[in-house]
């Protein structure tokens, strides 16, 4: 279906398009940046300064843009897809070239007023670009081998990169959410099939040959494993975050320490404290009720995000409104089931929580592209 | 795939019986296709959906019922057991050939201050400078009333000052733990082990490198967290070095020597046992090593028995006197031509004493004739003499693990000419390390196979390459005996333990050239049993000089041979050795068979 037979006329036009902005959506994500700013408050001893201020001039920044994105056609940004993801690749071989590193990872460049993290724009510009490719393709050929390996090369050459960074977190974000979205474009589960029976062949494989003649990869590899996957093994080390952030959660009990009164937190016990593990200080001090609360919010925005995706008509805004929700999901579950030891801990940000730049503009500009599709999408009975 | 007809004939023909046009029924049909193909993609979309909404519900199920388990749980604290393993475990032990401990860690705390917490900062300087009173008043109060927030104040603490400092009870003084390096037994084995200091410094640990010695040679081994915590055990003994310690410094100061060396090594494993260099340091509290423009030689730094490479003297006699009775040029008895001066070009060869005509070769070991030793040392030559230097190890550094030994490189002739051969025989032209010298000594002593020296204790003797017949070293070893028993070491017979070895006094070689001839290197080479070796010895004191008698010594026989009998008299018992009675007539079957 090409931008053409969309029925332009049904459209809303001009201003009228906030009215038909998706605005249960739009409140919740209001609602979770909020939890964020109360939690940086509290996190900061109290003060405004050195987090939530900035958090809010950032998602201020956000809102703006979510709106900006909100107001241009989806058929525009299904036309500028290929772009969008083309310059996000030369941005991230730029990263490689000139790159600023911080905490021992190459991730940033500087573009004078504020730090490109291109990894984080990859993550919508993959989704753009295979939302587009699969609109494009008929569907008959979508299980066809070529056809399959079009799209897994464009996961793969920017997850190398990102690789590279080294930002294990992302990487695993971006084939997840693209090999989610090719599921739902319909390629044959086999594939999938395939794909997670030879992963869990290898990982066997390299686990039962340790201590045999024909082992796999090193010892000392066999025992960054260990830790990285049992880091209670190493209390101090690895696992300190972990060990920390359970003991908030254990303490924060059913309805929490109350706010700002978190001690592991504010006695400076965690580390990122206001970054990726800024869950631990929520769960101390509102609790099982505080976070599960959280939980649910989220809940409800992967809910909106459906339900828009199923109420649109045009294949790509749908497949772009459900890859933005996996990725909104796989941010919260990874970050949430990493602070609570359920899965190793790679570098993954709460989404709109966690203090941060980069991670939430990218996230608005995406429920950005959300809105427009909501607001764009076909009306009325086209037979 | 079965496909139904777009154009169905009986419905084509019926229709164009009723003048319809057919056309319209491929168009319904292609439609009803399309909407059929539509609704097929879109339930099969829906269907993962589904299954994509199942994963998300499970997802949620499971962090929820986690966090519901976290909350309900008791917070726990990890084990103080596991907080103190892994720190301790963080750099191996060093331990002798025993087990015995020679540098182990210890947990202590380095003090610093946050200015911007401090809640009087002119009595905290005041209470400081109490405690520690190297530290400068006036620049500390500048330090904590100044715009730093952070200062480091002492790198490590012991624990009754940092319970004074606490005393302060300043809240902007803070404590950090960290591990240091312990030497317990202070300056014992020190040049062997050489130190360790703080790499990079942070507030809740430090990282201990080693600097020197054992320490740098092995830092890698000794940091890595694979290794569980296993020490690096040392060929040393940790009773036998402390034994030869006291007797060398003893050595040393009765026969007013600026510097001694001592190795003691087992010829048939190549560890060595014993290693001394003095002066000395404690590897605890390391001197800063010496500036430049500055004779480095002169720091207690240097060691002398693997760094320090010096013209040995007479002890070099016996290689060449091995080498030719092993390519059968002489034998024991032969007879060298001894008159002297010998003139070759302007030089000129003397002895120390004039021993007439003629010698046997075991007499110019015996007597130590620099004459004898060049003659036979031409017939060698030099390409030849070269060689065999070369197997005995004097071309290279010695591969001793420790990082000092790489860099201590013999000084070897520009052109190996005759003439160099010549005096190369009786221990001049050539600079090597006492090291060398007891590797070169242990080849004699275990039977002609070159051993090379080693730090770490061995299980099984080496099979280097024979560099001389057994017959060659066991004759060797006779003449080396006789050296002690009725030549210029005599000072050097120890009762019971058969000391067999040679003297050598070298002139010190002037910085600008030329040699002094008030200063010597006087050195002692040993091996003791004679008759079955086992262990070498080689004595080295710089610039002795004994004076007892009515004008000072200085020759190796008074100086450096007195001192090694003590030693060996000192470290045999502890060595397992007993008193024994030397097998004579064994020694004479040896003598005759050559």
């Amino acid at each position: 279906m090409s931008y053409l037979e969309y029925n332009v006329k049904s459209t809303p036009t001009g201003l009228r398009k906030i009215l038909y902005l998706n605005w249960p959506l739009t409140l919740l994500l209001i609602t979770v940046a909020s939890v964020g700013f109360l939690q940086l408050y509290s996190v900061a001893g109290g003060s405004l300064s050195p987090w939530a201020e900035p958090q809010m001039k950032r998602f201020a920044l956000g809102m703006t843009a979510m709106l900006v994105v909100a107001m241009v056609p989806i058929w525009f940004w299904r036309n500028m897809s290929v772009v969008a993801y083309l310059l996000s690749v030369v941005l991230l071989i730029a990263v490689e070239l000139v790159g600023i590193e911080g905490k021992g990872a190459q991730r940033w460049i500087d573009i004078g007023f504020m730090r490109l993290q291109p990894s984080e724009l990859m993550k919508i510009t993959l989704i753009m670009l295979l939302a587009a490719y699969y609109d494009w393709l008929p569907a008959r050929r979508t299980s066809h081998p070529f056809w399959v390996l079009v799209p897994v090369m464009m996961i793969l050459f920017p997850t190398y990169l990102v690789l590279r960074q080294p930002d294990l977190g992302t990487s695993i974000l971006l084939v997840t959410a693209g090999g989610g979205l090719m599921f739902l474009a319909g390629v044959h589960w086999a594939y999938f099939a395939a794909v997670i029976a030879s992963g869990v062949g290898l990982v066997t494989a390299v686990f039962e040959s340790r201590g045999t003649p024909w082992q796999l990869i090193k010892d000392y590899q066999y025992r960054r494993i260990d830790t990285f996957l049992d880091p209670a093994s190493d209390p101090l080390g690895a696992g300190y975050h972990i060990t920390q952030s359970k003991i908030a959660l254990g303490s924060g009990g059913w309805t929490g320490r109350g706010f700002m009164q978190g001690t592991q937190s504010r006695l400076n016990f965690l580390p990122e404290k206001h970054t990726d593990f800024i869950f631990t200080t929520l769960a101390e001090e509102f609790g099982f009720v505080g976070g599960i609360s959280l939980l649910s919010v989220y809940a409800l925005i992967i809910l909106f995000c459906v339900a828009s995706a199923l109420a649109t008509r045009d294949r790509f805004s749908s497949l772009l409104t459900l890859g933005v929700a996996i990725t909104f999901f796989l941010f919260f579950a990874v970050n949430m089931s990493m602070v609570m030891g359920l899965a190793p801990v790679v570098g993954v940000p709460l989404p709109m929580v966690s203090y941060g730049g980069s991670a939430m503009l990218v996230l608005m500009v995406a429920f950005g592209l959300v809105q427009s599709a909501h607001i764009h999408r076909p009306r009325g009975r086209s037979r | 795939m079965i496909r139904t007809p777009l154009r169905p004939l009986a419905r084509i023909l019926s229709a164009r019986a009723n003048g319809e046009n057919p056309d319209a029924i491929m168009r319904e049909n292609l439609r009803h296709r399309h909407a059929e193909m539509q609704d097929k993609a879109r339930s099969r979309a829906e269907g993962r959906l589904l299954v994509l909404g199942m994963f998300f519900f499970c997802a949620f199920t499971v962090i929820g019922g986690r966090m519901g388990l976290l909350s309900v749980s008791e917070a726990e604290e990890p084990l103080a057991s596991a907080i103190g393993t892994p720190i301790a475990a963080q750099r191996g032990d060093i331990v002798d050939r025993e087990g015995r401990i020679l540098a182990t860690n210890f947990e202590t705390h380095s003090l610093y201050a946050q200015p911007p917490f401090m809640v009087d900062p002119l009595s905290a300087a005041e209470g400081l400078v109490k405690i520690f009173p190297d530290l400068d008043r006036d620049r500390l109060i500048k330090d904590f009333t100044g715009k730093r927030k952070f200062v480091w104040i002492k790198k490590k603490i012991s624990p009754e000052q940092k319970q004074a400092v606490h005393d302060i009870g300043d809240p902007g003084l803070l404590f950090g733990p960290r591990e240091m390096r312990l030497y317990p037994n202070g300056s014992l084995a020190a040049h062997v082990l050489g130190g360790a200091s703080f790499g990079k410094e942070g507030v809740d640990a430090a990282e201990v490198i080693g600097v020197a010695g054992v320490e740098k040679q092995f830092d890698n081994y000794l940091r890595d967290p694979a290794n569980g915590g296993k020490p690096l055990t040392l060929s040393l003994d940790l009773t036998v070095q402390a034994a030869a310690e006291r007797v060398l410094y003893g050595g040393m100061k009765l026969m007013n020597a600026r510097g001694a060396t001592s190795i003691l090594m087992d010829v048939h494993t190549g560890e060595v046992i014993s290693l001394v260099s003095l002066p000395d340091f404690d590897p605890n509290d390391r001197p800063a090593p010496p500036t430049s423009g500055f004779d480095p030689s002169v720091s207690p730094l240097f060691n002398r028995a693997v760094q320090g490479v010096y013209e040995l003297g007479s002890t070099f006699k016996i290689f060449a006197v091995a080498q030719a009775m092993d390519l059968g040029l002489v034998g024991p008895e032969t007879v060298i031509d001894t008159r002297g001066p010998l003139r070759w070009g302007k030089f000129r060869i003397r002895d120390f004493h004039n021993y007439g005509k003629e010698l046997s070769v075991t007499k110019i070991i015996v007597k130590s004739s620099n004459i004898g030793t060049a003659r036979i040392a031409q017939q060698i030559g030099a390409d030849r003499q070269r060689e065999f230097l070369s197997h005995l190890g004097f071309l290279d550094p010695t591969p001793l693990e420790i990082v000092e030994a790489s860099g201590a490189s013999p000084l070897l002739p520009k052109n190996w000419s005759e003439l160099s051969a010549m005096t190369i025989s009786y221990g001049h032209g050539l600079s090597a390390s006492p090291m060398h010298l007891a590797s070169a000594y242990a080849a004699i002593a275990n039977g002609g196979r070159y051993v090379a020296p080693t730090l770490l204790r061995q299980d099984m003797p080496q099979e280097g390459p024979q560099v001389m017949s057994p017959q060659t070293a066991a004759a060797s070893r006779n003449m080396l005996r006789l050296v002690v028993s009725e030549g210029t070491a005599s000072f050097g017979d120890v009762p019971g333990y058969a000391v067999a070895g040679k003297t050598g006094t070298a002139d010190k070689p002037k910085p600008r050239g030329g040699y002094y001839d008030d200063k010597v290197i006087a050195t002692f080479a040993s091996m003791f049993p004679a008759h079955d070796p086992r262990y070498v010895l080689i004595v080295t004191l710089d610039e002795p000089s004994e004076n007892s008698g009515s004008e000072p010594r200085r020759t190796a026989g008074w100086t450096a041979v007195p001192v090694a009998a003590e030693m060996i008299a000192r470290v045999a018992p502890l060595l397992g050795l007993r008193p024994d009675i030397e097998p004579r007539a064994a020694a004479g079957i040896t003598l005759t068979s050559n």
